[in-house]
């Protein structure tokens, strides 16, 4: 699930100073989930920047919706009932729903109102933890289900390193060294000969290297059953 | 009721349920007639049907507005005072057991202290604990 997190009230506060009406636009799937950007939190910030003492003029007009995924264009076009008069978006979606709407409304400035921060897990109840990076060439077959690339801080396919500890990576006692999770479940599988393969350089290029990321599938048209 | 809903353009042709990722879409054929099914439970409102319909018969603001469903009605203890809402008549069995002392049926307004009382009992209610005194 992509997790995310509020921006600081001045932070938002700020981007939305001058603007005399201004949507605030929850949105429905992941980051209602996460506790940040769903309907609650979209009335929630409308009380918190209404009372805020970051405006030095008199603060914006607030509206607010939510609607179900920010990141579908064809859906927004049709469902997204843009109130009169409303001159800026202060949009509580991830960065692609900030952007899709942004695309929408060409004219309307549409302003991030949360930091996008991970794919993630829920570990336990408001507690969401980082647990894959998109790389787009997965690797978990490899390494027991435990991934090097968003759990190990230096992205080792080989390790762990010298700065493993006890189990914690060396840069915080709080961050279990991926490795030591790889080699732990590795055990436990009884596969730990698996760890003795070399798991070989990569191709980068899957990732963010490579450029903006697209996905096509031709092969999932109304010719396919399900059944 | 039905969430999901489709309008008289709608001519049986099954490419909803051939394109539902989640699976949330069925039919029935029985003698003369084909039945579309939906099942909210498995519905991951992706709006695909919608996108995909050729006849442009998928209704789907229900699935994005759908009306509230009924869960539960329980009985309400009220304030004697002022008759406002205060809790279930289950809630305040489940209160009075974890107090020393019953819950007079008055509202915040009405009797400050016992209302804080119960709420920090509420507060400090541990899951693991249950049923201790505290």
């Amino acid at each position: 699930m992509i997790v995310a997190e509020p921006k600081p009230l001045e932070e938002i506060a700020l981007s939305i100073a001058g603007y005399k009406n201004v949507l605030i636009l929850g949105c429905g799937t992941c980051v209602s989930v996460c506790l940040t950007g769903g309907d609650k939190e979209a009335w929630i910030l409308a009380d918190e920047l209404i009372t805020s003492k970051y405006f030095k003029d008199t603060p914006p007009s607030f509206s607010v919706q939510t609607i179900e995924r920010q990141c579908e264009k064809d859906m927004l076009e049709v469902y997204l009932k843009m109130p009169p008069e409303t001159d800026a978006v202060l949009s509580m979606a991830c960065g692609a729903g900030v952007q899709t709407v942004s695309e929408i409304f060409k004219t309307l400035p549409v302003l991030p109102a949360l930091n996008t921060t991970f794919l993630g897990a829920l570990e336990e109840t408001r507690l969401w933890r980082e647990k894959c990076q998109g790389c787009g060439n997965c690797i978990l077959a490899l390494t027991a289900g435990v991934c090097p690339v968003s759990r190990c801080a230096k992205k080792l396919f080989n390790g762990p390193c010298g700065g493993s500890s006890k189990g914690k990576c060396e840069i915080s006692q709080e961050v279990d060294c991926a490795w030591q999770l790889i080699i732990d479940r590795l055990e436990g599988l009884g596969r730990i000969e698996d760890y003795g393969r070399i798991i070989p350089s990569r191709d980068w290029s899957t990732d963010r290297g490579g450029g903006p990321r697209k996905l096509i599938r031709p092969d999932r048209d109304s010719s396919i059953s399900k059944s | 009721m039905s969430f999901f809903s489709v309008n008289n353009n709608c001519n049986g042709c099954l490419a909803c349920v051939q394109n539902c990722p989640a699976n949330a879409l069925s039919h029935r054929d029985e003698e003369s007639r084909r039945t579309l099914l939906h099942n909210m439970s498995l519905c991951a409102r992706c709006g695909n049907c919608w996108r995909i319909c050729p006849q442009k018969a998928v209704q789907f603001d229900g699935i994005l507005n759908g009306a509230w469903d009924e869960v539960v009605t329980m009985e309400l203890i009220h304030c004697t005072v002022c008759g406002e809402p205060l809790y279930t008549d289950g809630f305040k069995t489940a209160l009075t057991g974890k107090l020393d002392y019953s819950l007079e049926t008055l509202c915040p307004l009405h009797k400050k202290t016992f209302s804080l009382d119960a709420w920090r009992h509420l507060a400090f209610d541990d899951r693991t604990d249950e049923g201790s005194e505290r």
